[in-house]
């Protein structure tokens, strides 16, 4: 990590809670750059501000928070999505992490684990919970077995679906290197893999998808 | 509630009248051969006056009764049977119609309207054998109206049953629908609101300390169970009495246990999930016990398709080695020997890894029964 501050951006459409992260991470050190109530505001902010971390909610009204990563990590190489969500560890937060957050964190979790959650991520880690590891691997296991694409799906290798089941059984990243008996690093790359493999599986059929449906071309005035 | 076979009732009465005017006519042609005509305008008039009745009865609630439905029967059948002193022996032979006519069959189609297929086809079997005593001989007519009585009062007693069936599923459903659409209503303001302020209450009371940090883990715990409850989608058991086993699985979450499942349904026969349910409240509450008031557990779903695989793993202490045939010969073994005799019963497998300061974990392997056309955890063929 460089010495210099890590810029983030909160975007929650509550706004006692917004301001009370803000106020969380300015007091650990960070430079809170923005905040944004809604998904529209928090693209086009985060493209004049280009923070390091952008801190998104996924309950944003009529535009989600899964559409704003979409678009944020698409536009913006250089800024890293990190879900704090009061979702029930569900579909949102898959989809979400699909389009390209690089990590996800409840709403729930202490001061601390925020604190080391945005550090993470604005080190390019993966931040991943128990519950989110569960979900990627039931993602991958769905895609196996859905018969359409077993040929361009993404499959995990098997030392990755170990080191996801072990993450989805709440052990830490150096509990599973001390159980596998590899390094630290090793275990934090291939859950970094699992996760990209899905992310560029979902840029891809994302991609097929609009040429498919002829939503590449520019509208017609 | 309008009872679902209401146009089969108005067709009773509908057929009511028809056979009524079909009556008076073949009585205006035949009465001259008839050997006492006065006593053919008599059951003419009972007749008449007896279709009027019915008529009423049938159109509202009060008459669609098992005592005027029998009664119905029990005069056609009487009618029906003043026939052999009404007709001549030469009508007889000629096969004029009974004094009744076709009048005579609607009871049938009541009988079976009322009480369903059965009732219908004994109703129109009692017509039929009044119509043969009457005739007093079998013929290719005799028998004809047989099976068109029985027939009719079988295949109307069918359609009511079926109207009847339809009409209380779609009802169900459309309680279902009422009821998911509320519980998604709920859980939006749920999860917008109080969600929001009893996650911040347990963040702040946390970092302030002190008495504020009792009330922060009040709100945390509420904040899970509430959060547990609004993610549990309400269980909606599929045609061949499968359930998702995820929503059960999710109540079970704590501020110490976390629950991590797919993001897809995972199916199963519902008594499967209700006791594979169970057996992890069982082993959740085995980790309370034995792994301190501070160890925390983690519940792993998974779905291979062809089995599905539930681990239960705590960062207790774990058991040394030795302790666990200490523990059996002792007899303290109950959770354990329960957990597995629940488990060999479902015809799956469990694996216990364990050892000092590894915590314990338990892995559970059930089968998918039936399995090998299913996808696993699939949502394409639900929807």
């Amino acid at each position: 990590m460089t010495e210099q501050r890590v810029s983030v951006m909160v975007v929650d459409d509550h706004p006692l809670w917004r301001d009370g992260v803000a106020r969380d991470l300015a007091e650990r050190g960070f430079e809170v750059v923005a905040t944004a109530g809604d998904a529209e505001a928090a693209v086009r902010i985060a493209r004049a501000v280009r923070p390091n971390v952008v801190l998104m909610d996924l309950n944003l009204g009529t535009v989600s928070g899964v559409d704003a990563t979409l678009r944020i990590t698409g536009e913006l190489p250089g800024t890293r999505v990190l879900v704090l969500s009061a979702s029930g560890e569900h579909s949102d937060v898959l989809e979400a992490v699909k389009a390209g957050a690089s990590g996800y964190l409840v709403k729930s979790a202490s001061a601390e684990e925020l604190v080391e959650a945005v550090r993470r991520t604005a080190a390019g880690d993966a931040v991943f919970t128990a519950g989110l590891a569960g979900l990627v691997l039931g993602e991958y296991r769905r895609m196996a077995a859905a018969p359409d694409d077993t040929d361009s799906a993404p499959q995990l290798t098997e030392r990755e679906t170990e080191v996801l089941r072990l993450v989805a059984k709440g052990l830490t990243a150096r509990q599973i290197a001390t159980r596998l008996v590899i390094s630290h690093r090793t275990v934090e790359n291939h859950v970094q893999s699992t996760l990209r493999k899905l992310q560029l599986h979902n840029r891809v059929e994302l991609a097929r998808y609009a040429i498919e449906h002829g939503l590449d071309q520019e509208p017609e005035a | 509630m309008e009872d679902p076979a209401t146009p089969l009732w108005r067709g009773t009465v509908v057929l009511r009248i028809v056979t009524f005017l079909f009556a008076v006519v073949a009585i205006v042609v035949n009465h001259n051969g008839y050997q006492r005509p006065t006593l053919a305008w008599l059951v003419l008039a009972a007749m008449g006056v007896w279709s009027v009745l019915t008529v009423l009865g049938y159109s509202g609630d009060w008459g669609r009764r098992r005592w005027l439905v029998a009664a119905d029967v029990v005069v056609a059948c009487g009618l029906m049977s003043t026939s052999t002193l009404i007709l001549s022996d030469e009508q007889f032979l000629r096969s004029v119609p009974l004094i009744t006519t076709v009048w005579a069959c609607e009871p049938a189609v009541a009988a079976g309207t009322l009480a369903g297929p059965a009732a219908g086809a004994v109703s129109g079997g009692l017509l039929a054998l009044f119509t043969y005593l009457n005739r007093g001989e079998m013929s290719v007519d005799v028998a004809r109206d047989a099976v068109l009585l029985t027939g009719a009062g079988f295949l109307v007693g069918m359609a009511a049953k079926m109207a009847r069936i339809s009409s209380a599923r779609l009802a169900q459903a459309l309680r279902a629908e009422a009821a998911t659409a509320e519980r998604e209503r709920l859980a939006r303001s749920i999860h917008d609101g109080v969600l929001q302020v009893l996650a911040r209450v347990r963040k702040r009371g946390m970092e302030v300390g002190g008495e504020a940090a009792e009330l922060a883990a009040l709100a945390g715990e509420q904040e899970v169970a509430l959060r547990a409850l609004v993610a549990a989608a309400p269980s909606e058991s599929t045609v061949d009495g499968e359930v998702d086993l995820r929503p059960a699985i999710q109540l079970l979450a704590t501020p110490r246990t976390q629950i991590s499942t797919p993001a897809t349904q995972v199916m199963l026969p519902a008594q499967i999930a209700v006791e594979l349910t169970s057996v992890v409240r069982e082993a959740l509450s085995n980790v309370a016990e034995h792994a301190g008031p501070t160890a925390r557990a983690w519940v792993l779903v998974e779905d291979l398709g062809d089995e599905v695989v539930l681990s239960v793993r705590d960062d207790g202490p774990g058991i040394p080695a030795g302790r666990i045939d200490a523990a059996a010969e002792e007899g303290r073994m109950g959770i354990a020997q329960s957990i597995r005799g629940r488990v060999a019963s479902l015809g799956g497998t469990l694996e216990l890894q364990t050892g000092p300061g590894e915590g314990t974990e338990w892995e559970l392997r059930v089968a998918r029964p039936g399995q090998g056309k299913k996808k696993s955890g699939n949502e394409k063929g639900a929807r």
